[in-house]
């Protein structure tokens, strides 16, 4: 019985990650087709691999430049989420104050809109402030969807963190200020960077905004995609190439940080 | 020169108030415990002592000096918490050294400071662990190192032995006794436990509902209550209290009856459970009662008898292997064991 339930689990297992893996697999495939193997009728597993498509794409077209984008985005956003998000979660977590409920509620509502519905308002909002096709404004719009993010899932953990522990560091000698920077904030280290991964990763996939916000200067990478879809047909083998490298820090992220991200995901989402 | 709250009121938002017009004094070296039952407003008078809440009206002094609105780190006061509030992300030795290094402390004196508490306190071995390899014990004397080293004044400890199990509460209890005769600092020591407070204290300040109920030595208190809640809350079992009226010298409740030097009219008698004596039924002035319930708590035995004006505990050491329940026994009341309490207003009769 146990035996049988072993192996029925590890079947489930499989199949889940033969769905997962699979679009993954053929587009590392693909990245490295030419463009016969690419349009070949029936799927090709074997072929003589090309390495033309990276060169071409990020050279010959270009893309480097978006590469570093999307990584000034993404940090930039990561960083100003972190910095304006975890001393409001502390707040949160640690004071009360008359409509402390509504507040963290009204965090959590700006969430709750599909994005597609605010991104005209966003548009035109950012046009007033003169900051369309600049890549401030992608930077402020995936803050201000990381900060609710921050704001939730670091209140679970500061929570977490007994209130004696900021004065205790009080009666040591801190000020309540050095107690939170000093002592409360890296005892919630762990936490911050499974915050800061998840950020990161939101914002470095993040298309719709950046889309509709940037056309040339501060393209990401997601943005860049769309471009190799041209009259003549997409270069497939461009997109795959593209799409490698753009999930690449995603994977290193997670790994790196994948026992944390669902720590902090499940308390901070509980115990909120 | 010491330390003086001064019509000390705390009032919280939501309307309760914890302390109510607290007036308190005592002098430095002294080890004063705040003793009562939760809601009493002994946290509340540390943590304000400490600086961690502001109080609502009123002064605190130390010394002299007003410190009512000082921020905790410039009052000169270490604190121990209930639940230890270790750094666990910093080892023992870090831990211990943290106020030295927020003060900046040279590094060759922080070793040999944090060396020098640790041995006191028999922790030496553990200083490279993390906190979460200790001990509550452990952990529990890692909190009174990080407290002391720096070597306040004053050191404030919240119900430090409450996380302990029993056997190292006594253990502990005994440890900081050494440590308070050895130091000769200041301690101030919130507990509800009343053994505590009567082991520890050179003083103990009974609160209830906020207010200072009764401010005296261990044994005064024990002795001579202020009233019948003190009366009641030290000592194990609690002290009988017994409402009753007194006519023409003697002292009627149920089926109590004693003769008494009181005057005539309503009164409550107390008398403790160990100051009561054990005799034959039916001797000479001896009131005489059936058992109603035999406790053994060796060496001592607990009888329980019911008066017809509430239960009556009586803890002997004699030999009651003989008494059986039901059996009616003899009880004598030591004339200079029976306290006196106002009938309305609980307060000492003297």
């Amino acid at each position: 019985m146990n035996k049988s339930w072993k192996i029925l689990a590890i079947g489930i297992l499989a199949c889940v990650l033969v769905i997962a893996l699979t679009p993954y697999l053929w587009i590392l495939l693909t990245s490295f087709k030419g463009r016969l193997d690419i349009l070949s009728p029936d799927p090709r597993w074997f072929f003589t691999p090309t390495f033309s498509n990276y060169p071409e794409v990020f050279l010959g077209k270009d893309y480097l430049p978006l590469v570093l984008n999307s990584l000034i985005i993404s940090i930039s956003s990561t960083v100003l989420s972190i910095g304006i998000g975890v001393p409001a979660a502390y707040v949160f977590a640690r004071t009360d104050f008359a409509g402390k409920e509504d507040l963290f509620f009204f965090f959590l509502t700006t969430r709750m809109a599909p994005p597609i519905s605010i991104a005209v308002p966003l548009f035109m909002f950012f046009t007033a402030l003169g900051l369309t096709d600049t890549i401030y404004a992608v930077v402020i719009a995936h803050t201000s969807f990381n900060l609710s993010l921050v704001v939730w899932m670091m209140r679970g953990f500061f929570a977490e963190i007994p209130r004696e522990i900021d004065e205790a560091a009080m009666m040591d000698g801190r000020s309540k200020l050095g107690a939170f920077v000093r002592v409360v904030v890296p005892m919630a280290a762990p936490g911050m960077a499974a915050t800061a991964v998840l950020c990161f990763i939101l914002s470095w996939n993040e298309f719709l905004y950046a889309f509709i916000l940037v056309a040339f200067e501060g393209r990401p990478l997601t943005v860049g995609i769309p471009g190799l879809i041209t009259p003549h047909g997409t270069l497939w083998g461009q997109v795959a190439a593209v799409a490698v490298v753009a999930t690449l820090p995603i994977l290193v992220f997670t790994f790196l940080v994948q026992k944390h991200l669902v720590r902090g995901l499940t308390f901070g989402a509980v115990k909120g | 020169m010491g330390v003086s709250f001064r019509e000390v009121t705390k009032k919280f938002p939501d309307g309760t108030k914890a302390l109510d017009r607290l007036n308190l004094e005592f002098d430095q070296g002294e080890f004063i415990v705040l003793l009562g039952p939760s809601g009493s407003g002994k946290t509340t008078a540390c943590r304000l002592l400490a600086g961690l809440e502001t109080s609502s009206e009123g002064r605190i002094e130390i010394d002299g000096k007003d410190i009512t609105h000082l921020p905790p780190r410039m009052r000169g006061i270490g604190m121990v918490f209930q639940n230890y509030a270790l750094y666990s992300h910093k080892s023992v030795f870090e831990n211990i050294a943290y106020p030295l290094r927020i003060r900046k402390v040279g590094k060759a004196d922080i070793e040999s400071r944090v060396g020098a508490i640790a041995e006191l306190l028999q922790i030496g071995s553990y200083l490279h662990r993390k906190p979460a390899q200790l001990s509550g014990g452990q952990a529990q004397r890692v909190a009174v190192a990080r407290a002391l080293v720096w070597e306040p004044t004053i050191c404030v400890m919240d119900e430090p032995l409450s996380n302990l199990d029993a056997l190292l509460r006594l253990h502990m209890r005994t440890e900081l006794n050494r440590l308070y005769r050895r130091l000769g600092k200041t301690f101030v020591f919130v507990t509800h436990d009343q053994e505590e407070a009567m082991t520890l204290a050179t003083r103990i300040a009974v609160l209830k509902d906020g207010k200072l109920v009764q401010f005296d030595e261990p044994r005064t208190i024990y002795r001579e209550p202020a009233n019948r809640f003190v009366a009641e809350f030290m000592g194990r079992p609690a002290m009988n209290t017994i409402e009753g009226t007194v006519t023409d010298g003697i002292f009627r409740a149920g089926n109590i009856a004693c003769p008494v030097e009181r005057p005539d009219g309503p009164v409550t008698l107390g008398i403790r459970p160990e100051q009561v004596e054990l005799v034959e039924a039916g001797s000479e002035g001896a009131i005489t009662l059936a058992v109603d319930v035999r406790e053994l708590i060796e060496p001592d035995t607990l009888l329980i008898f019911q008066t017809g004006a509430g239960a009556f505990t009586v803890r002997t050491q004699k030999n009651c292997d003989h008494i059986e329940v039901g059996q009616p026994v003899g009880l004598r009341f030591p004339r200079e064991a029976l306290h006196y309490f106002d009938a309305s207003t609980g307060e000492r009769l003297r």
